[in-house]
């Protein structure tokens, strides 16, 4: 039997954001996402949301819907009343997905 | 028109000055003390991330030590700074929300105008560069970040006196599309400095800043109290000089 997580792949993916800051997305996943960090020189007011952020992604099941996805991300900054700068929730999603374009095995 | 408490230049080490920042922020917020700009500098040299950034991406921790080189996570965002001891005065503004324009980025651009005023000053044409930067021939000079909580702005940004690009890309880990020559050759010439600049001392960068923060407000020299050197020494202990909060990611 094949153990699960020996599937398990993690990825960094940098991108600079044009106009913007460097967000870095570090990523474990197989059949699911495992966990998730969202770092970078980006400013998010309040700071705290990131947390919400982040549990966003990391629940999300795969395949996920790239609009369904922004979307939260996005209502979690607004029930925050968060300003994202240098950075976007659709840049986010982007990234989410080139880092899951690199599938494990089976 | 709303007072301000402003403390003169003074040295800190990395873990002091984030702590002050943040106990000044509390105290502001409850009334204890005034609206504070305060200036000061960092001794030994430090390295400060931003808080959301990944302390082994941005820092070679290694040489870091062995150059006797503090690490420390700020409370607000933006990217990793090497402060060299003397290379730079950092400033930091501290006041309600309500004292500056709701628009972030309006807010960074009217803070920054202060050091904008005091490097033109000393002869500088400097200009203020979306988000966070100030530019002097298209080079960075200074660069700021800005956190709100409860009511209260931070803002706390450095000037660069004399730098040394060297030291700073062997103690910071770059990217790896930053490690191409040609985005390092344009890491240096994105970076600028006031001795590389213009005949100004340490102390005229000094004055000028103190000037051009007191343009338009009104102003109390003063010192930091028992209290926020206190309670600082306990923030110290308890929040900047730990691995929870600096190693968070």
């Amino acid at each position: 039997m094949t153990d699960p997580k020996s599937q398990s792949i993690t990825r960094l993916i940098t991108r600079k954001i044009p106009g913007g800051k460097l967000v870095q997305m570090e990523i474990t996943f197989s059949d699911h996402i495992e966990n998730v960090k969202l770092m970078g020189d980006f400013f998010l007011h309040p700071e705290e949301t990131l947390e919400d952020l982040v549990n966003a992604i990391r629940i999300t099941s795969l395949p996920f819907d790239p609009f369904f996805l922004t979307a939260c991300l996005d209502q979690i900054l607004i029930d925050h009343e968060a300003q994202l700068i240098g950075a976007s929730t659709e840049e986010i999603t982007s990234m989410l997905e080139e880092a899951l374009s690199c599938k494990p095995t089976a | 028109m709303q007072a301000y408490r402003m403390i003169p230049f003074q040295m800190f080490d990395a873990f002091t000055n984030m702590a002050l920042d943040e106990v000044i922020v509390e105290r502001v917020r409850s009334g204890d003390s005034l609206p504070t700009i305060r200036f000061y500098g960092w001794q030994p040299s430090a390295i400060s991330i931003g808080i959301f950034q990944g302390i082994h991406n941005e820092v070679n921790l290694d040489k870091a030590k062995a150059a006797g080189v503090d690490v420390v996570r700020r409370q607000t965002g933006g990217g990793a700074v090497y402060h060299a001891a003397g290379g730079e005065i950092t400033y930091s503004i501290i006041g309600s929300v309500n004292l500056f324009p709701a628009n972030i980025l309006k807010s960074y651009e009217v803070i920054c105008g202060d050091i904008v005023f005091a490097l033109k000053n000393l002869g500088l044409e400097a200009h203020f560069a979306p988000i966070n930067d100030i530019l002097v021939q298209e080079q960075k000079i200074s660069g700021s970040a800005q956190t709100r909580r409860n009511g209260i702005l931070l803002q706390h940004g450095t000037v660069l006196y004399q730098t040394d690009i060297e030291k700073i890309e062997h103690l910071l880990n770059v990217s790896q599309e930053k490690t191409s020559d040609k985005l390092i050759k344009s890491v240096k010439k994105r970076v600028t400095w006031i001795q590389e600049l213009c005949g100004a001392s340490l102390d005229d960068l000094k004055l000028a800043l103190e000037q051009s923060f007191s343009r338009e407000r009104w102003i109390e020299i003063g010192g930091y109290t028992t209290q926020e050197i206190e309670q600082a020494g306990k923030l110290v202990k308890e929040k900047y000089t730990t691995n929870a909060w600096n190693y968070r990611l």
